[in-house]
């Protein structure tokens, strides 16, 4: 039964999901749309979520089955491991907590002890104009956005503590609230060791 | 924190026409399991199709989290924003926790249409987080594949 709302969200099953973890959840419900598996919790009952707007009451719009459920997305080559992505020149970083007041020369002081910075983007609140409070930082080498996340995650900069990650991954992310209970035989594989670089 | 992390999310923004030059979109999708999906489709001047795709960090998914939380999108509703036209649609959806959103309208050119609809407060929320997500995804996008993404 494919009623209105959840024709909002409707998806195709996608060949490449079947590689995901939740695979096995979705299959047996079919009949459900793609997006309704794919974001369902540990219940898998979106249908307690509470419901707001117009789009729930649209006609199936078979386009937006189309744009997004395509196969043909072009991703970088991975292994489909854990751990960080290369980006096509780089590895990039992720810098969250950033001070609204920060400047790129913050930043690039800051980090630019770890190695060359081949590019940053400090973005701004389209609202208020100051930086909207994360940066991504790009390093030539992956050895040197790993020492700046080891030195600068938790670090002070401009009275603020910053937290530094990997932007990019390898693979899926497991969702702990799904990993509970969903995936019993399963969970060797999130548990891999690290990749080395 | 944890509790915030835990909670299932969802977003997906489009915008788009069909027009003399076909459909012409921007739309691009955050999965639960971080996957980041971009997609921009124009043909004017037989310019084509970029589908491209990345799995993100649980890092990048919290900051884009937190960039809709703090917009307060969730407790607005699209009753009274203009509704979609011939000159175009965006549509978003989000999903957090136990809330689940799909809001449609017009395209909106500026400030200007915002200020002079039945919700300005609403809208303009709308309008910014816009401009705020579409900004971290080219950047993902752009730093990533080394494209402009628009």
């Amino acid at each position: 039964m494919a009623n209105i709302e959840s024709e909002a969200v409707d998806f195709e099953p996608e060949e490449d999901d079947l590689m995901d973890e939740d695979a096995g959840d979705v299959s047996p419900r079919a009949g459900h749309p793609r997006l309704r598996s794919a974001i369902a919790g540990a219940n898998g009952d979106s249908a307690q979520r509470k419901t707001k707007g117009r789009g729930f009451l649209e006609e199936r719009d078979s386009d937006r089955q189309r744009r997004l459920s395509s196969r043909d997305f072009e991703s970088l080559g991975s292994d489909g491991g854990p751990g960080p992505q290369r980006s096509i020149e780089g590895w990039i970083i992720l810098v969250t907590g950033v001070h609204e007041e920060a400047q790129e020369d913050d930043i690039t002081n800051a980090f630019g002890d770890f190695g060359e910075i081949k590019s940053l983007h400090l973005n701004l609140d389209r609202r208020t104009g100051f930086v909207k409070g994360y940066a991504l930082v790009e390093y030539e080498k992956s050895e040197e956005a790993q020492s700046a996340i080891t030195a600068m995650d938790g670090a002070e900069l401009l009275t603020k503590n910053v937290n530094v990650d990997w932007a990019f991954s390898n693979g899926p992310t497991v969702n702990p609230y799904r990993r509970k209970s969903l995936r019993s035989g399963r969970s060797q594989r999130s548990r891999s060791p690290r990749r080395r670089y | 924190m944890a509790a915030e992390e835990e909670k299932e999310f969802y977003l997906r923004y489009y915008v788009g026409h069909k027009g003399k030059f076909g459909h012409e979109f921007l739309e691009f999708e955050f999965r639960p399991d971080g996957k980041l999906r971009y997609a921009n489709n124009s043909n004017y001047k037989n310019d084509t199709m970029i589908r491209k795709e990345v799995f993100l960090t649980p890092a990048v998914l919290k900051e884009c989290k937190r960039i809709v939380s703090e917009s307060e999108i969730m407790k607005e509703d699209d009753t009274k924003w203009p509704e979609p036209d011939r000159v175009g649609r965006q549509e978003i959806e989000i999903v957090m926790g136990d809330d689940h959103i799909s809001f449609t309208t017009s395209k909106i050119g500026s400030l200007v249409d915002v200020n002079g609809s039945h919700d300005p407060e609403g809208l303009r929320i709308f309008y910014y987080l816009v401009q705020d997500l579409k900004c971290l995804v080219f950047s993902l996008i752009s730093l990533h594949f080394k494209i402009k993404p628009i």
